[in-house]
């Protein structure tokens, strides 16, 4: 128990330097945009009509600290964001980042996690099963269920589910919340309409991700049913369902847990996409927003930090988890 | 409860055919084999990789992959207590735990590789114990700590948590014989259970399994490639080629006296410990593909003494020279040996 808390520590420790890299990587990113904060800020006034002179963005820049060394500003936007969770301002919005991603963000993580929750809760069953089974037509619709899963784009199912909803429903079963629900602060009712709605995006999303998870965990299965031990198991009498948990699914797990990672940036890529169609109010589309119709740097940046620190956070708890369930992983790493 | 008769065979294996189905089309792995074990005795099957004596060994157990097919005049019969079980007809897993782990054990050849590596050794001794036997779970943790101690492993109180990575290669082997026999298993199938040891691991595993067969009164079915360690192991001995029985026997009448040719090259391609010097000679040509197998006699392809239009033509049945001896070659029946 105390090596495995230590190896946490160390786990975690690494992960703390991983995001501090991709933090500087991040600032460095949003430095290269051409024109900084306050040249952005003072020429979106010009458009309103107001007269702008040099004089006017140095004292902004100053005002912002836009004068001070790269890495000094660096420092600055990383301490707030480590110990105040404050990413600064949105350069032309000139509200707070935080209060402009608000619960959006975390609305999207939600919305990734269901679909993944989803995907494996289908996919693991149906996976181990259809990996162990020898009968061919079983396989085969499974086969075809999960080419269809990983053929037909998200975008499209979108639009089906939205016209077939709204011929039959005059529901479209766009956005996140109802109209009445749509900006006022969270209660109970709101909860219900949001669930009511969420299982959309949800499905869209764990999809393909499903697809994608049952061809993993079938082969993975597959795998480990090839090997001795599971013959072995089966010379000692152990059969049926046990056979199957304790010996290969259970030996599949720790690859499995491995490609949870992977699946999860893979459904954070897809959101944007199915968000736009669904008219959602998350932080992909926010992501785009901000890229695409007003170069915003300080919100972009703090949604991509956002994005990758859920990232590194998910890798954390799988090294975890993969060392919890696979033995020899656990004494490389403590003994390593 | 009737005990077990001792002039009756522990395990008839009569007329044993096994077809692999494959994409390529049918592969014959096993051909028309008979032979019985009898309780208490060590019979040693010995050949190439590819003739058929591991396919042989899992069908006692019926492990062999869904694309097996038993030919249907096959038989393999298991006498226990006084019961004759028929192998070959059980359906259920429940019913097949008999020769699975209960009556019949198996050790493999790689010791590593036939432990699940995320389970502790502890754990799956356990485990068969529970299925097979009416112990607590305390009381078979108890058994296996003890079965680990029999086999030499030392403190096994503290090794039975730990996992078949933790063990060395001799060690891996020890605790697969001990969970092998914690059952107390009438026949012991032992494939290759040396092949991946060292010498003197290899020596001092075999040395183990003598004692433990004595001790425990089982029978053991010995597969190698390893003529030296049937010498040393068997009572009686099977040559197997390509999916037949070349020739059976004592150990002392096949390995003195070696009858079919392929025994018989077989020993020629042994170095002799008493004239290191002397030439090896090997036995001529491969190993036919099972796609792609010899007419008449299976081994005349390689045979010194081939009779063309014999060997290539009819199939030698195996029949006794001496007694107790059998070999299948038409070299040695002088009734169809040519003028």
């Amino acid at each position: 128990m105390l090596m495995f808390l230590r190896f946490a520590a160390t786990r975690a420790v690494m992960a703390l330097v991983t995001l501090l890299t991709v933090s500087f990587i991040v600032f460095s990113l949003m430095a290269l945009v051409p024109a900084n904060c306050a040249e952005r800020y003072l020429a979106y006034k010009t458009t309103q009509g107001d007269q702008i002179t040099i004089a006017d963005i140095r004292a902004e820049e100053s005002r912002l600290g836009l004068d001070r060394p790269f890495v000094v500003r660096w420092v600055a936007w990383v301490g707030d964001v480590f110990l105040r969770g404050d990413f600064g301002e949105s350069c032309i919005l000139r509200v707070r980042v935080s209060q402009l991603v608000g619960d959006k963000f975390l609305l999207s993580l939600g919305i990734c996690a269901a679909a993944l929750l989803f995907a494996y809760a289908i996919a693991l069953p149906v996976g181990i099963f259809s990996a162990s089974s020898s009968r061919p037509v079983l396989n085969n619709v499974l086969r075809l269920v999960s080419y269809l899963g990983l053929a037909l784009p998200n975008f499209l199912l979108a639009l089906i589910i939205m016209l077939i909803s709204t011929m039959m429903f005059g529901d479209s079963m766009t956005g996140l919340f109802s109209r009445e629900f749509r900006d006022v602060p969270w209660s109970l009712a709101r909860l219900a309409d949001f669930l009511s709605r969420a299982w959309l995006p949800v499905f869209i999303l764990g999809w393909s991700a499903t697809a994608f998870a049952m061809q993993t965990v079938r082969a993975l299965v597959a795998d480990e049913n090839g090997k001795l031990y599971v013959t072995a198991a089966r010379a000692r009498g152990v059969h049926g369902v046990a056979l199957l948990w304790r010996y290969p699914a259970r030996h599949a797990l720790g690859p499995i847990i491995n490609s949870l990672g992977f699946d999860l940036n893979r459904v954070f890529n897809q959101l944007p996409i199915v968000a736009v169609i669904l008219v959602l109010t998350d932080s992909g589309a926010l992501l785009l927003e901000a890229l695409a119709r007003s170069n915003d740097q300080q919100l972009a940046g703090a949604i991509i930090f956002l994005l990758t620190a859920s990232i590194v956070a998910l890798n954390f708890i799988t090294d975890l988890a993969l060392a919890a369930a696979d033995p020899r992983v656990r004494k490389s790493v403590m003994e390593g | 409860m009737a005990a077990n008769d001792p002039a009756l065979p522990l395990l008839s294996v009569r007329n044993l055919s096994v077809d692999f189905r494959t994409d390529e089309g049918r592969i014959t792995a096993v051909d028309d084999v008979s032979f019985d074990i009898m309780p208490g005795e060590v019979l040693g099957l010995v050949g190439e990789s590819g003739s058929g004596k591991s396919v042989t060994a899992k069908a006692l157990m019926r492990l062999n992959p869904g694309n097996t097919i038993y030919a249907p005049e096959s038989r393999i019969v298991l006498r226990d207590e006084g019961r004759e079980i028929d192998v070959l007809a059980l359906r259920r897993a429940r019913d097949l735990m008999v020769v699975r782990g209960g009556r019949v054990s198996m050790i493999f050849q790689e010791p590593m590789a036939s432990f699940a590596p995320a389970i502790t050794i502890g754990r799956q001794m356990e485990e068969q114990l529970l299925l097979h036997t009416g112990l607590t779970r305390r009381q078979a943790r108890a058994h296996s700590i003890d079965m680990l101690a029999r086999v030499g492993i030392s403190d096994p109180a503290k090794r039975i948590d730990q996992y078949a990575f933790e063990f060395s290669g001799g060690m891996r082997q020890r605790a697969m014989i001990a969970m092998a026999l914690s059952t107390r298993p009438r026949l012991l199938i032992a494939d290759e259970p040396t092949t991946a040891l060292d010498v003197t691991i290899q020596a001092q595993v075999l040395d183990l399994m003598r004692g433990l067969v004595a001790e425990y009164g089982m029978a053991i079915l010995f597969i190698t490639h390893d003529l030296g360690v049937i010498a040393q192991m068997a009572d009686r001995v099977a040559v197997m080629y390509l999916g037949r029985i070349a020739e059976a026997g004592s150990v002392r009448q096949v390995i003195r006296t070696p009858a079919h040719p392929y025994t018989i090259g077989l020993l020629n391609a042994l170095p002799k410990v008493d004239d290191p010097d002397a030439a090896l000679t090997p036995i001529p040509g491969d190993i036919p593909s099972p796609l792609d197998r010899p007419s008449g006699c299976v081994f005349h392809t390689r045979c010194p003494q081939a009779m063309p239009g014999l060997c290539d033509r009819r199939v030698p049945l195996l029949a006794e020279h001496a007694a107790g001896h059998a070999a299948a070659c038409f070299a040695l029946d002088p009734a169809e040996a040519p003028a």
